[in-house]
């Protein structure tokens, strides 16, 4: 046959769209929900929060490789290989306006969005790339890397202040829940998990359920933010997080940072 | 349902191709009402009398049939913007959904020979890409087939009642035309059935593999059926969209048997992973 | 060495089966259908295929006994020594088909479960479902498409068979087919040539057969030379749904399964039919046939229902004739359990649910129990010799017919669930004989040797075609007067038949064909015409039609479902013992000179004028020996008391 003229990716057709079910559910889905529900602990408590970004940053001169390979190179296979998912079909809701046929376009779109999404959150709060010259004569004056991980709420929080960007990351995180949500019950499908109408319907509920919890949590956790970096608490929260730095920097838990930069 | 007001007639607008690669445009026909009508009624009035609205004398319309009792799923087309059988679309109801007017158009995921009369080799050919037939050793006497349960006839029933007629292909966005232009004039049926194979199998074949794989003989080729589900074009393709199930004239359990393939394909990847 | 072929013209269940035994036989095959196989007219057959089997055995049943139904049923004009060889591989037959995958409906146990049917005492029906035909045909066509893609076999989809190609001494070399998309008209040189086209039922208009089952291919036989026989037998069904383009079937299972057929008393009751009380409902099957109410045989059935409607004028609807069958006294689930299938088709094509409002239905022809004649060689033992080249072929060396569109197996009326068994069984039977045939010659079609025959046949083919598409406008339209042609058939040739309104009939249809000789095209395009396409068939539904019409015209009694009440035999009415004995004597032996005249194969040839001209053949009757066929008839049990004291010997 004309096995040469086949490119690798139909070759493995199978595999690498099972790899992209697959990479959506863990580590991207469990690092979504994992990402929502931290960050959701700012409205309990700052210093919550904070512990738990040490906690990440305890692993120092590992963590962008973690990243990487747990999260951003997961993230750009499954969002590249989903454009091309999406170049490959034609939706028509018009003629067939059924409720999955709805669902099947919306994944898509949401798909999109929060790929998008994706892109800008990580350069707007970590600016893409680490090198110090990248940070500062790029990423900084073009409004990215906001974050500073010492003043992990009030940073953030002080990034959201702005209605419009708000209400951007309020599209990012439902578009990125209902993907994971309706993601997760067609990954039954694909994986065969859940087979008859009737057990697909019983998911779906639990996948709605799960995605209007998670959204919950989510909406608590981008407000909870914008809270935390409202004027008239950014002074005090700064002041906990200063606390803290110093207690670990004393305790020897970190080394003093050029990163601790307020 | 039909109410009391019954019109004298109707419109008929029906998208017309003279021949592959040429325009298509509406042409658009009168039909006097009648009780108990069908598509393809109206399709053969028009046949006897092919004038258009506007007075001109045109062409008959081209169309398929057969059975007339949707079994053999010949005359599917696009009535209302929906994939359906033409005899089973009875005018009563089109024009309570639509009143005063039906439109008709070709299939828009195969080629058109002429109007409404496309070239579906595509969804034969799926058909033996998946081996969708049962490998026994001869046509000798051999005594009766394995004994089966009624729960394994009323499961395998259902996907047996496929006629092939392309619905699920036709509502399903995953499904694209494929486009054989580039091979010109003379495409040969190699270039053509290659052309087809990297192509998504569509829910009707996904079916018919895991009918197969189900029967207690099918069951010796099963492998060989997943492979083909799992090769460029197979399974994966699906998009879970579900319209397939939807518009099935048969209300074959098409997305049961995507979900079964899914599982088995899976089970089989792991088996020829570790067995390998 | 060279490559000999057969060609299969038509994918139906004859034809399939026929082509993937020769292919396992290592045979070069051709498969020629007008549609993809996987369309054709077999997939219409509902209830089921018959044969003895393991259950009815035990009852006593026996392949002699289906052969004595058949033939009984058929009113013994059929050979018998073909039938004796299908009754004799029914068994076998349904065992491959369950190889094959067919997913007959099971017992509890796990065995195939069956139904009854009509003209016979036993259960020997199996069943997958309403779509028993559907079911057979897919699994034979699997097989096809395995040894498709194997090579062995070439698909020929999407052709319309023009005639065969007949060499120097009248041997079939091959046939000429047209494209139904590009119209490329071309030979297909064949050392065999198998006609399973199906039957005719376009001929009558609106039936319960598919658009493609017009009988053109048969009649290009004809027109060839091939012999037709008892086309005067057409099989009117007694329950369809009519339809403005088609009769749709309604399975003789819903009788089976407990329906009632019966019109209100009053003529045209304009009330709801559940609001007529009982007392003011006419159950006339029931009333005039106590014993078998309404599962009468199909012809009997057929007559009384358009009796009713005609003669008596108690159609239920004032527009046009039919009668109630009547299922809404038995419970929902249960209909939808062993009826689903066929209710689901009725309310998709009426918009009526037949669970809750009575359906109305009324006769339609279904099956052409003539067809092209063919031969069979008989064995010692009286069935069929095996890989006999001669069985199934027609007076033409080389062409070969087989399934509905042969004339073998059910004489002047087919037992329901018989035709299915059938076309598998001579597609199957065939094969081997078809091999020796090839083993017989000493050269192939395909030699270069032939090729003047072949261009030469394919030139008068394409100069007609040209002709037509040069035609003139103005003329009259082919679609008009195949709706005509379909009233004066079904007026003159159906239910009740009388020689005058056949001869008055035959006149119309010289004179249509004619008219239709010098119709002209709405399309005159040479790119898919589906317009000259049907109107090159409507030509040819002529020969036929004519055929069917003399046949029926000269053959003055009444037998299966050819009835001419001129010729009936009444029943005996009389009271007084000797008096009954007397006129029964009588009775019988005005049967047996009925059966001397007429029990004959009606052999039509065409003359040069392509006129039909009829001659008559014995039948082969040596395994069973005709009696007369009783069914619900006034006095029967004296007649067939009388008979056997005749015949006690």
């Amino acid at each position: 046959m004309n096995q040469p003229t086949v490119s690798f990716l139909a070759r493995h057709e199978f595999l690498i769209r099972r790899l992209h079910s697959l990479t959506g559910i863990v580590p991207i889905g469990v690092f979504l929900c994992i990402h929502l529900a931290v960050n959701a602990s700012v409205i309990e408590d700052v210093t919550a929060f904070q512990k738990a970004v040490y906690q990440i940053h305890s692993l120092g001169g590992l963590l962008p490789f973690v990243e990487w390979a747990l999260i951003f190179l997961p993230i750009l296979f499954h969002g590249i290989l989903g454009v091309l998912i999406l170049l490959g079909g034609s939706s028509n809701t018009g003629d067939y306006p059924y409720a999955e046929n709805y669902r099947y376009l919306l994944q898509r779109a949401t798909g999109l969005i929060a790929g998008l999404f994706i892109l800008w959150h990580v350069f707007h709060m970590h600016g893409w790339f680490h090198f110090r010259w990248w940070i500062d004569g790029i990423a900084a004056p073009l409004g990215g890397a906001l974050f500073r991980p010492f003043h992990a709420a009030s940073t953030a929080g002080a990034a959201l202040q702005n209605g419009y960007v708000t209400t951007l990351y309020l599209i990012g995180i439902l578009a990125s829940v209902f993907h994971l949500a309706n993601g997760l019950w067609t990954a039954g499908i694909t994986w065969g998990i859940w087979t008859s109408p009737n057990a697909q319907k019983k998911i779906w509920r639990f996948c709605a359920a799960f995605g209007i919890i998670l959204a919950a949590i989510g909406t608590s956790a981008l407000f909870g933010m914008r809270h935390a970096g409202k004027s008239e608490t950014f002074e005090t929260i700064q002041g906990i997080e200063n606390r803290m730095y110093e207690i670990r920097v004393e305790l020897g838990d970190i080394r003093s940072s050029e990163d601790k930069r307020s | 349902m039909t109410t009391s007001g019954k019109p004298a007639s109707f419109e008929v607008r029906i998208l017309r191709q003279d021949a592959p690669g040429e325009p298509s445009r509406w042409e658009r026909f009168r039909v006097p009402y009648e009780t108990d009508m069908n598509v393809i009624s109206v399709l053969q009035k028009i046949a006897a009398n092919p004038r258009t609205i506007d007075g001109r004398d045109v062409a008959p319309v081209a169309w398929e049939s057969n059975c007339l009792e949707e079994v053999c799923g010949a005359c599917t087309m696009v009535i209302n913007g929906r994939v359906r059988q033409a005899c089973s679309a009875l005018v009563d109801q089109l024009l309570a959904d639509r009143p005063g007017e039906i439109e008709l158009r070709p299939m828009s995921k195969f080629p058109v020979y002429r109007d409404l009369v496309v070239d579906r080799q595509r969804l034969f050919r799926s058909l033996v890409r998946v081996r969708a037939w049962l490998p026994i050793d001869d046509y000798s006497d051999r005594g009766p087939g394995p004994r089966q349960s009624q729960a394994e006839q009323e499961q395998a029933y259902p996907l047996t009642e496929c006629m092939s007629c392309g619905c699920c292909l036709e509502a399903c966005p995953q499904f694209q035309k494929v486009d054989l232009s580039e091979y010109g004039e003379g495409t040969s049926d190699e270039q053509r059935n290659a052309a087809f194979d990297r192509s998504f199998l569509g829910a009707h074949a996904i079916s018919q593999a895991m009918l197969f794989n189900g029967h207690p003989i099918g069951k010796t080729s099963a492998a060989e059926r997943l492979d083909a589900l799992m090769a460029e074009g197979g399974i994966q393709v699906c998009g879970n969209a579900q319209n397939c199930v939807a518009v099935c004239p048969k209300e074959i359990p098409l997305t049961t048997s995507i979900a079964r393939a899914g599982r088995a394909t899976t089970i089989h990847t792991i088996k020829k992973f570790f067995d390998h | 060495m060279f490559q000999q072929r057969v060609l299969i013209v038509g994918g139906g269940l004859a034809g399939l089966a026929a082509s993937m035994k020769l292919a396992e036989l290592g045979v070069q095959t051709s498969v020629m259908s007008l549609t993809p196989v996987k369309r054709s007219h077999s997939v219409c057959a509902q209830g089921g295929i018959n044969s003895v089997n393991e259950l009815t055995r035990q009852e006593g049943d026996s392949e002699w006994l289906h052969l004595d139904d058949t033939v009984y049923g058929g009113d013994f004009l059929q050979h018998q020594p073909p039938v004796k060889e299908m009754v004799d591989w029914g068994p076998r037959i349904i065992d491959l088909m369950d190889r094959l995958g067919v997913p007959f409906n099971r017992t509890p146990e796990g065995f195939r479960d069956q139904r009854r049917f009509g003209g016979t005492l036993h259960k020997r029906t199996a069943f997958a479902g309403a779509t028993t035909g559907q079911q057979l045909l897919y699994a034979l066509d699997e097989q096809v498409r395995r040894w498709q893609s194997a090579g062995r076999i070439a698909m020929v989809e999407g052709w319309d068979f023009l005639g065969p190609i007949l060499d120097d001494q009248g041997r079939c070399r091959g046939a000429v087919a047209q494209n139904l998309i590009t119209m490329e008209i071309r030979p297909f040189p064949a050392d065999v040539v198998v006609l399973a086209t199906g039957g005719c039922g376009l001929i009558f208009g609106r039936s319960t057969m598919s658009m493609a089952s017009t009988g053109s291919a048969a009649s290009r036989a004809v027109q060839a030379g091939a012999r037709y026989a008892n086309g005067e037998f057409i099989q009117v069904h007694p329950t369809a749904i009519p339809g403005a383009d088609k009769l749709r079937l309604m399975s003789e299972s819903a009788r089976g399964e407990g329906g009632r057929v019966w019109v209100p008393r009053t003529p045209q009751d304009p009330r709801p039919p559940r609001d007529i009380p009982e007392n003011e409902r006419y159950y006339f099957l029931e009333e005039r046939y106590p014993t078998y109410g309404n599962l009468v045989p199909r012809d009997i059935a057929t007559r009384e229902i358009f009796d009713i409607c005609v003669n008596d004028g108690l159609s239920v609807d004032p527009e046009k004739p039919c009668v109630y069958l009547d299922l809404t006294h038995i419970p929902r689930d249960e209909l939808d359990r062993k009826l689903g299938g066929i209710l689901r088709i009725y309310e998709k094509f009426q918009g009526v649910d037949p669970r809750e409002v009575p359906m109305k239905i009324f006769p339609a022809v279904h099956y052409s129990m003539g067809g092209l004649w063919v031969d069979y060689e008989r064995s010692a033992s009286g069935g069929l010799a095996k890989g006999s080249p001669k069985t199934h072929q027609t007076n033409i060396p080389g062409l070969y017919a087989i399934g509905e569109c042969d004339y073998h197996y059910h004489g002047a009326n087919r037992l329901g669930a018989n035709s299915l068994l059938s076309c598998i069984f001579s597609g199957l039977f065939v094969a081997p004989g078809i091999q020796s045939m090839l083993g017989s010659l000493s050269d192939s079609a395909s030699d270069a040797k032939y090729d003047p025959l072949m261009q030469s046949a394919q030139a008068d083919h394409q100069k007609s075609h040209d002709k037509w598409l040069q035609r003139d406008i103005g003329g009259d339209n082919p679609y008009l007067i195949h709706l005509e042609l379909g009233q004066i058939m079904t007026s003159a040739a159906t239910v009740v038949r009388h020689n005058r309104t056949i001869t008055e009939a035959i006149e119309k249809v010289n004179e249509l064909a004619e008219r239709a000789k010098k119709c002209s095209l709405s399309d005159r395009g040479n790119w898919t015409n589906q317009n000259v396409i049907f109107t090159k068939a409507l030509i040819d539904m002529f020969p036929l039609a004519k055929a069917i019409l003399h046949g029926a015209l000269a053959r003055d009694e009444c037998r299966g479902a050819h009835y001419k009440p001129e010729f009936d035999m009444p029943g005996i009415e009389s009271d007084d013992p000797a008096e009954r004995h007397r006129q029964a004597e009588e009775w019988c032996t005005k049967f047996e000179e009925k059966n001397k005249k007429w029990l004959k194969t009606t052999i039509a040839v065409l003359d040069g004028k392509g006129e039909p001209s009829l001659g008559y053949e014995e039948v082969d009757i040596s395994l069973i020996p005709p009696r007369p066929r009783l069914y619900g008839l006034v006095g029967a049990e004296i007649i067939e008391e009388v008979w056997k004291e005749q015949h006690a010997h």
